[in-house]
């Protein structure tokens, strides 16, 4: 069986609803997880055992869980606790969507943690020496010295996350809740025919990955336009875009490897 | 907290799943290396062609959920070879695994050897150390340090991306804990059990990885910013 584009056509209005809940739950998990994960970073980065321990282990365990299993966890797990079952929060674990934007969140969460600490710990220490020699207390160091170099530091690596977890909203529709890939798999059962309902779904995720690539790069251009032209020529991957798409996404800083590694590669 | 016999069997079950699980992530992971470190090394080319193939087939495949690989490969290949082979969801969730996590590999390849300065190749030739041995004991060496955080990452990656072929009705841990979850209506427990195995293998996996960066970056000096 082949690609049929009669069947496409008709089928997309239903694919376009899936994606439009890809898009919202992807939304939601972005706003949602860089909220949860900044004060779980900074409980990380504390030298205090009764912060980071806590901190430590939420990102071992939600980093280490495939995300599928958490969904199936929260959704179906959480239930059978008799204090969410029948407490207040059953109107929130009683929703397969909520529960989908749940779970995600704190799979995220936890990447994000390893990413911020990774930009953060990439900010010279000269910096944060030089303004406290300077009299600038250690809350604005960090709101106007620290953070702002380290999101810039971590961009790459947070752009890598999100595209990943984008794609991996797919597994939502475990927990009934119709997203794209649910959609196709709809179609695919009521038509027998796997190769259109699919391959048309990969197309619609080719494209918003991408248009989140190029947003993500724009970003990335103005948050760096102040670099001189040298600087920037630097900066530019050796390779293609796509470039160490992981290697970034582990926790390593893009920011000052990039330089170390492209400055040798000349 | 006692367990009943069935909850006994039901564990039982989930570790003849735990080993499917386990041969999927270690025969997808070494597959994908393999073959990610073939097409790492083909696509260093200049070759036009090679490069626009690589480009268009790379774009493709780091645009798509994996989960939508495995289920193209599973329903698409079971229809399209219909009578010709029997597709599992073994065989198709392992070739869909090798092949969207080729890909990462060859990038990481790709991007590692590009990285290696210059000066290693050229002091090679002027040292006149014949090219597959400046390969093997200079470049390899260098590249396998500067790709190996990554590689690292790909194999946590791909272990629990095989939870996802349990979604194409592999019998792994994820399933077994699925039906136990069901039948037993104590759902919290047995996802509780497949998410601490994940959670197992990668504590275990950054022991190994701390090791392995130790050995492969020796002789490699430590500065601190």
């Amino acid at each position: 069986m082949l690609f049929d584009p009669a069947l496409a056509w008709a089928i997309l209005p239903r694919m376009l609803y899936g994606m439009l809940n890809t898009v919202t739950i992807t939304a939601l998990v972005l706003v949602l997880g860089l909220a949860v994960s900044l004060p779980i970073t900074l409980a990380r980065m504390s030298p205090r055992p009764m912060f980071n321990l806590p901190a430590a282990a939420f990102v071992m365990f939600f980093r280490g869980t495939p995300a599928l299993i958490l969904l199936y966890l929260v959704y179906y797990g959480l239930a059978q606790l008799p204090s969410v079952h029948d407490g207040p929060l059953w109107l929130i674990f009683a929703n397969a969507y909520a529960c989908a934007v749940i779970g995600l969140t704190l799979n995220h969460a936890s990447y994000l943690v390893e990413i911020l600490r990774g930009g953060l710990d990439a900010v010279p220490a000269g910096l944060t020496e030089a303004s406290a020699a300077l009299g600038i207390s250690p809350r604005q160091t960090f709101t106007w010295i620290r953070f702002p170099l380290a999101m810039r530091y971590a961009l790459k690596a947070y752009q890598n996350e999100v595209l990943m977890f984008t794609k991996g909203t797919a597994i939502v529709g475990v927990i009934t809740v119709v997203d794209l890939t649910a959609a196709a798999n709809e179609v695919f059962e009521r038509t027998y025919d796997p190769v259109t309902p699919m391959l048309g779904a990969a197309v619609l995720y080719w494209v918003l990955v991408n248009l989140m690539r190029i947003r993500f790069e724009a970003l990335d251009r103005s948050l760096n336009r102040h670099l001189i032209a040298d600087e920037r020529r630097l900066r530019k991957p050796v390779v293609g875009a796509s470039q160490g798409a992981l290697a970034r996404w582990t926790s390593l800083p893009a920011g000052p490897t990039e330089h170390a590694g492209t400055e040798q590669a000349r | 907290m006692l367990l009943t016999d069935s909850e006994i069997g039901y564990f039982r079950q989930l570790a003849g799943g735990a080993v499917i699980t386990m041969e999927l992530a270690v025969s997808g992971y070494l597959l994908a290396l393999a073959s990610g470190t073939v097409v790492g090394l083909l696509t260093l080319s200049r070759n036009r062609l090679i490069q626009a193939v690589w480009r268009v087939y790379a774009s493709i495949i780091m645009g798509v959920p994996s989960l939508l690989v495995i289920f193209l490969f599973y329903y698409g290949g079971s229809s399209m070879l219909e009578g010709v082979i029997d597709i599992t969801p073994f065989a198709a969730g392992l070739s869909a695994l090798v092949v969207v996590y080729t890909v990462y590999v060859a990038e990481l390849v790709r991007g590692a050897i590009r990285n290696v300065p210059r000066g290693q190749f050229e002091a090679s030739a002027a040292l006149a150390i014949r090219p597959m041995s400046a390969w093997w004991h200079v470049i390899m060496p260098q590249a396998v340090r500067l790709a190996l955080a990554g590689l690292i990452t790909v194999w946590m990656v791909v272990l629990k991306d095989t939870a996802l072929v349990s979604l194409a009705g592999l019998n792994d841990l994820v399933a077994h804990a699925k039906t136990a979850a069901g039948a037993s209506k104590e759902p919290f427990i047995f996802f509780v059990t497949a998410a601490l195995f994940f959670v197992v293998f990668s504590a275990a996996t950054l022991r190994v990885s701390a090791r392995l960066e130790r050995r492969f970056g020796r002789g490699l000096a430590v500065v601190k910013a």
